[in-house]
């Protein structure tokens, strides 16, 4: 039994921690869009109330920023902790070659799985940072004109969402793939 | 099979937490105040007081700006206008456009942000609030300022904020004088605040040294976030 457990837990921990932060920070956000949506301005589709926290903008606002301190924190420590002590579980670029070199089938599985779920890190590096440039476009001009016109900002920082559903999904359905249940309880329990 | 099931759970669990984040907004304003203090302090400590660096004036994006008002398009009298500035002050002021006018001009091209999320590059010309303030001589107990608008908007900064560089009492939008729907004869601008905090058609300035907490803007009062740096 405790074998299964091949995962330490600081990383079962801050895993479990930032799915759920990342369902707050979503739903809030786009309960924020809905004021001025992305796509369309007053004009735009505004997204259902049941993928929506907080009710109203003001509602949405108190829980982005209530909670995006600790989701920073969360994925700050994460992001320490495994280029510390787990980098070899981390992508790299040799996993790329693997990819389109190897013939063994489970090789390039492996490969894609670390590939991805490093990749939703960096998307989520990169939610932060467009995040914090919409927060404080003065203190932090030097941050914000790293993204060009405010448009192409607020679709940068909007677009964390379809490009995390997607790759949450692949990432899931892959460790089912890889490892089944068994591999989601190393992570979970 | 199995696979499924953990899927069909998976999806279930999604559907309860978006319906319990229902019954969840009303927590939000505990969260928020959790968290608050300290952002609010890292704000106020990050926050140039030296300028906030501008725009060209070929950047302005005059179609971007939105006209957003609580309350409709104030009938105001320019003919007996005139600002007054009071409270903790050693000279309380009654200004005329034409006293106003006599002050130190500048111009500063910044983007304006709105709390719905759209923004816009402007350029407003105007005099300095802090030169407006000095005229008034402020007591040095004094830490807040209220503004009161035509039609019956109400904001309050923080001292510091409104005695920034680049805060200013805008008459000039863009290089033409300011029009009505956006605040005419005098508004405030700054590139340091959300536009709610902006406010226009302003009458009345009251220096204060302590925020009535019942009292602390139109839509604060409503539960949006009294600092509102950016
Ligand atoms: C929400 C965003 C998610 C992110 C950013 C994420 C990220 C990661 C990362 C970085 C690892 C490697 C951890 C390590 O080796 O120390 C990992 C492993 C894992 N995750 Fe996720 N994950 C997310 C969601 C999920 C979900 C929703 C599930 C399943 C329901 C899941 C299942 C797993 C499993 C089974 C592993 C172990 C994979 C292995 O050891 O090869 N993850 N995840
Ligand atoms: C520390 C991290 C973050 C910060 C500082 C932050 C900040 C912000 C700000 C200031 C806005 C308002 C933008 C505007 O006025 O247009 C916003 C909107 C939004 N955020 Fe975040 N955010 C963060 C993380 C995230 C994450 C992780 C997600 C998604 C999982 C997310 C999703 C959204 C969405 C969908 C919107 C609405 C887009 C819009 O209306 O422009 N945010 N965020």
């Amino acid at each position: 039994m405790e074998s299964q457990h091949h995962h330490p837990l600081w990383t079962r921990t801050l895993h479990a921690c930032n799915g759920a932060l990342l369902i707050g920070m979503a739903s809030s956000g786009l309960q924020i869009y809905n004021a001025n949506p992305v796509f369309g301005g007053r004009a735009g589709e505004p997204i259902p109330s049941l993928f929506t926290l907080g009710g109203w903008l003001a509602g949405g606002r108190w829980w982005h920023f209530g909670l995006m301190g600790v989701f920073a924190f969360v994925l700050g420590s994460w992001l320490l902790l495994l280029m510390q002590w787990r980098r070899q579980r981390l992508g790299r670029g040799g996993d790329l070659e693997t990819l389109s070199a190897s013939a063994n089938a489970k090789k390039r599985n492996y490969a894609i799985h670390k590939i991805l779920y490093t990749l939703m890190l960096v998307v989520l590096s990169l939610a932060l940072l467009t995040g914090l440039a919409m927060y404080k476009p003065a203190t932090l001009w030097w941050l914000s004109g790293w993204f060009g016109s405010w448009q192409q900002l607020r679709v940068l920082h909007f677009a964390t969402v379809p490009v995390m559903g997607v790759l949450v999904l692949g990432h899931v359905l892959l460790s089912l793939k890889l490892g089944g249940l068994r591999l989601l309880r190393t992570i979970s329990w | 099979m199995k696979r499924r099931s953990l899927l069909q759970s998976a999806l279930g669990t999604g559907g309860l937490l978006s319906l319990g984040g229902c019954a969840l907004n009303p927590l939000g304003q505990e969260v928020a105040q959790l968290t608050r203090p300290l952002n609010e302090r890292i704000e106020a400590w990050m926050q140039a007081t030296t300028p906030v660096p501008e725009f060209k004036r070929n950047q302005v994006e005059p179609a971007a700006l939105l006209v957003n008002s609580f309350n409709g398009i104030p009938e105001i009298n320019l003919d007996n206008f005139s600002l007054t500035v009071d409270g903790l002050v050693q000279q309380p002021q009654q200004l005329g456009l034409s006293t106003l006018g006599q002050l130190p001009q500048q111009e500063i091209v910044i983007r304006h942000v709105c709390v719905e999320g759209w923004a816009a590059i402007v350029a407003w010309g105007g005099v300095r609030l802090a030169d407006v303030l000095r005229l008034a001589e402020v007591s040095p107990l004094a830490g807040y300022v209220a503004f009161e608008s035509a039609d019956g908007y109400f904001e309050t900064w923080d001292l510091r904020t409104a005695l920034h560089p680049q805060t200013l009492l805008a008459t000039q939008m863009n290089g033409a004088p300011l029009p009505v729907a956006n605040g005419a004869p005098l508004r405030l601008t700054s590139p340091l605040k959300l536009g709610y905090k902006l406010s226009k058609w302003i009458t009345a300035i009251h220096v204060l040294d302590t925020l009535n907490p019942h009292r602390l803007g139109t839509w604060e009062d409503q539960g949006y976030e009294w600092y509102a740096g950016l």
